[in-house]
């Protein structure tokens, strides 16, 4: 299983890299918007987690283009901001808050992919 | 009888017999005559024997008994001739019976003539005759009165049938003999019928009517005043076999008699009726009051009258009240009630609102319901905008005649006069007289136009009066209604009068209000309070509006205070308006916490981003290491990962708090979300070892968003773990009650204390060494997003309860 993980933060990008390696999973990481596109094109990920706040496009727009390309992939919204109440997010399958305890997020996309 | 005795007894006769004999023969000499004769021939009787007959009687006046005996003579019978004497003093009349008498041989030779005196009988005939003519004369001379008297005179049958007309009522009435010859009295108005039976009944016992006033009808239906004689005809047995009715037109007279009522008392009616007007303002009063004085027979007389007021509005002249009989019967009775009750213009305006012309009649709401545009060609019309007056004898000739007029009313001739009062004309009043078809002249002109100038003014005052009493009535209304407190202060501070608004604020009668001084009813005080603006415009006599906030009364208000000056420039006191912004004022302050709180969430999310990445590597990676290590740097990682923790739950709360929520609700049960909650701090639990006690009963159905009320609900459930700290209970209950769902939190930890209690839901007060002091702020929060309220109980020892109190949605 392929995880897509967009964060423009090199730290939580190196983090959720070796969490989710632990946990079995094969990572790819993208930091801004373009690459994510790329990445998601290129690579094919079973599942993408997305942050919002992005330096080019913003986690929205990225969304929509992903969805219209492969709309079965799902996608997790992982923001440090609680957008939870922007329409926009809700195209997204999961929503999660970014948190140093990774256990809910693991779960999530553990959950997700077993549909 | 021998012939002796016969011939005795013929001289016997003869002699003494009353009536004069002559004897002639055929050349006419007498041969024998009675002493009788004297008596006639006025000569003694031996004078005459032997005599010519016609020497004897001869000339003019004379008897002629040689006459008669002559047709004797000639025809051989006997011949009777009646003969006047004319001779005497006094007329004689004779009559002559002329006797032939036969000889054997058959020839008469000597003629008997008896000579009767027939005076007595005679004049008698002439009396009789004389009398005849007389009678005859007389007869003609009556028929010529009866024909050509002035009067009608009319006779009927019994059952009122007429029997002779004269020219007199051809005259009057206008119906020719053919007409009214075997008719039912044909002048006798429809109305009067029945009474006229009943004078019928009267003649019929005998009782004879004189000069009775009443009212006859025209051919054309023109009604007329009549004096009248009824009296029976007999015949001659004595028995009353008919009904002469003599009749006079007395409308001119009683016409004149008008005239010269109305010349004496037109200037003390005027007098009375602008002074009787001028003592009411009320405008229907009035209006009744001009009309009544229009058509009472004491006033100006007209049989109807309509009083039009301009509608400025809708630029027409209204209706605005009418007074008239509604038919001729109603007319009939009005008349003749007031003509026997004899009442007085005074009299009937002094009974004008229980009167015969009452309000509200059929006349009066035709009247109102007549409505005329001024930009109409009409009469009326041109009366308003020309300030003419009009006076139409005849509508079908008049092009100007107001076709609503004619249609609604059937009147065929009316007058319009403009009532003028300063210059402007504000109504019409129109008359007819559709009853009487009494043509209306110059001099009701001039009367009318008189009266109307004088009413004029009376009904512009009225007027006027009523639209202030309108907006009186209106003002006071306002004053009710209005939801602010609206007050009237004299300048010693006594209220004079207050709207509901006030006692109701003030839980308190109006008695109980007005007339006590005001700062003591509003601010329970016994000096005028020094901030007051009322105080202040009572001083310097000039309007003050300001914000006071009154303890006394508990809030905050704009009060307004403006001096009530009279036309004279007396300070008369104040007017006060105090309008409560107490909810404003909160709303207001709400608003500008809501405007930092948006600008606050705006920084937040930036802040956020910038805050919680780092936290997120610093606390993920810290877990990493207290993986990999062992002993005391284990340890050390640990505490890194909790403090990050506890970190990222400040910024949580804090941006919860300050972050614009959209509320996105739905059908969820109260029961799964205290599920989820419970999941949630199900590990916590276990790990204080506290008891949970769960009383969820049947499922409440609620519409909120979900994950706002589980935020609400958790923040309660994790106050109550860290209240009870370790091995204690929390329990859990869900119930419905009245309209709502009950979610009751308790717990046995050590409760709050008195002091705390008020301020629990404050932000950022907290009584726990962690935290940050919003999570109840928060909880409150959402709850009232949800219309819902929390109710607390608690003191200090014996734990807490927390009731979260949501409506249920209605199906």
């Amino acid at each position: 299983m392929k995880i897509l993980v967009v964060d423009d933060d090199l730290h939580i990008q190196r983090l959720y890299k070796e969490e989710f390696e632990d946990e079995g999973y094969e990572v790819v990481v993208a930091s801004n918007g373009q690459e994510a596109i790329e990445m998601f094109e290129k690579e094919a990920p079973d599942i993408v987690t997305l942050d919002i706040l992005l330096p080019d496009i913003d986690g929205i727009r990225i969304l929509r283009q992903m969805k219209e390309k492969n709309p079965k992939i799902p996608i997790i919204m992982s923001t440090a901001y609680d957008y939870r109440d922007d329409f926009a997010v809700w195209a997204s399958e999961a929503y999660i808050v970014k948190s140093s305890d990774l256990d809910e997020l693991k779960a999530m996309i553990k959950n997700l992919l077993s549909k | 009888m021998d012939i002796r005795n016969a011939q005795k007894f013929t001289e016997m006769i003869f002699k003494n017999i009353r009536d004069g004999i002559v004897i002639l023969d055929r050349d006419y000499r007498i041969l024998d005559a009675n002493e009788s004769i004297e008596k006639w021939a006025k000569r003694p009787v031996a004078d005459i024997i032997n005599s010519d007959c016609r020497d004897v009687f001869h000339g003019e006046g004379q008897i002629c008994p040689h006459c008669a005996a002559q047709q004797a003579f000639e025809t051989g019978q006997i011949s009777t001739v009646t003969q006047k004497n004319n001779k005497q003093d006094t007329a004689v009349y004779a009559e002559l019976s002329a006797y032939p008498i036969k000889s054997e041989s058959g020839e008469i030779r000597e003629c008997v003539v008896f000579i009767q005196d027939i005076t007595d009988r005679m004049l008698c005939h002439d009396e009789v005759l004389r009398l005849y003519d007389e009678v005859i004369q007389t007869k003609e001379y009556l028929e010529s009165i009866i024909e050509h008297s002035a009067d009608a005179i009319v006779t009927s049958d019994l059952n009122g049938i007429i029997t002779s007309w004269n020219n007199g009522a051809e005259r009057i009435y206008h119906f020719t003999k053919e007409d009214a010859l075997g008719n039912f009295l044909p002048f006798v108005p429809e109305f009067l019928v029945d009474s006229e039976r009943d004078n019928n009944r009267k003649i019929r016992d005998g009782e004879v009517l004189k000069r009775v006033e009443t009212f006859r009808k025209k051919k054309d239906g023109a009604i007329i005043s009549v004096s009248l004689t009824l009296s029976p005809i007999k015949n001659a047995g004595g028995e009353i076999i008919g009904i002469s009715e003599i009749s006079r037109d007395i409308s001119e007279k009683k016409n004149v008699e008008k005239e010269l009522v109305r010349r004496n008392q037109e200037l003390s009616r005027l007098f009375f009726i602008s002074s009787a007007m001028r003592g009411t303002l009320d405008l229907d009063r009035l209006l009744r009051m001009v009309l009544t004085a229009v058509t009472m027979g004491d006033g100006l007389g007209f049989n109807r009258a309509i009083l039009f007021l301009v509608d400025d509005e809708k630029h027409s002249l209204r209706g605005a009240m009418g007074v008239g009989p509604a038919s001729y019967e109603e007319a009939f009775h009005v008349w003749e009630r007031l003509s026997n009750e004899k009442k007085t213009l005074p009299d009937i305006m002094e009974e004008i609102d229980v009167g015969l012309l009452r309000k509200d009649s059929f006349f009066d709401k035709l009247s109102q319901s007549i409505e005329i545009p001024l930009s109409t060609e009409t009469s009326l019309a041109k009366a308003v905008n020309e300030q003419k007056r009009f006076n139409i004898d005849d509508v079908g000739k008049e092009p100007l005649s107001d076709a609503v007029l004619i249609q609604q009313l059937g009147t065929r001739a009316f007058a319009a006069v403009p009532l003028i009062s300063r210059n402007r004309v504000i109504g019409v009043l129109w008359v007819d007289n559709y009853f009487n078809n009494r043509a209306i002249t110059e001099e009701d002109m001039h009367f009318l136009t008189a009266f109307s100038n004088h009413v004029a003014s009376a009904i512009e005052n009225a007027r006027l009066f009523e639209r202030v009493k309108l907006a009186e009535q209106e003002l006071e209304n306002i004053f009710e209604s209005i939801s602010d407190m609206v007050y009237f202060v004299t300048e010693d501070y006594v209220i004079k009068n207050i709207n509901q608004a006030v006692s109701k604020r003030l839980k308190k009668s109006p008695n109980e209000i007005i007339g006590k001084k005001c700062h003591e009813i509003f601010h329970g005080i016994h000096e005028p309070w020094a901030a007051c603006p009322h105080r202040k415009s009572v001083e310097m006599r000039e309007a003050f509006v300001q914000e006071v906030e009154d303890p006394f009364l508990g809030g905050t208000f704009i009060m307004s205070c403006s001096p009530i000056i009279d036309i004279s420039g007396r300070f008369m006191g104040t007017v006060n308006i105090l309008s409560d912004i107490t909810e404003l004022k909160n709303l207001r302050e709400r608003v500008i916490k809501t405007d930092r709180m948006a600008a606050l969430g705006e920084v937040a999310a930036r802040v956020a981003h910038e805050i919680r990445n780092p936290l997120v590597s610093l606390g993920g990676f810290a877990r990493r290491l207290e993986k990999r290590l062992n002993g005391g740097l284990k340890e050390y990682a640990d505490i890194i990962g909790k403090e990050v923790e506890r970190l990222e739950t400040i910024l949580n709360e804090i941006l919860s708090f300050v972050k614009e929520t959209r509320v996105r609700k739905e059908n969820v049960s109260a029961q799964k979300l205290m599920e989820e909650v419970v999941s949630l701090s199900r590990s916590e639990i276990d790990d204080r070892e506290i008891a949970l006690i769960e009383d969820f009963g049947e499922p409440v159905e609620l519409y909120v968003d979900p994950n706002r009320v589980k935020d609400a609900l958790l923040n309660v459930v994790r106050n109550a773990i860290q209240a009870v700290e370790h091995a204690g209970t929390i329990s859990l209950k869900i119930y419905r009650k009245n309209k709502t769902c009950v979610i009751e939190i308790g717990d046995s930890g050590p409760g709050i204390t008195e002091e705390d209690l008020p301020f629990i839901f404050d932000p950022f007060y907290t009584t726990k060494k962690q935290g940050t002091g919003l999570g109840l702020t928060i909880t409150h929060r959402i709850i009232e997003e949800h219309d819902g309220r929390i109710e607390v109980e608690s003191r200090g020892g014996k734990g807490s309860v927390f009731r979260l109190v949501i409506p249920i949605k209605e199906a």
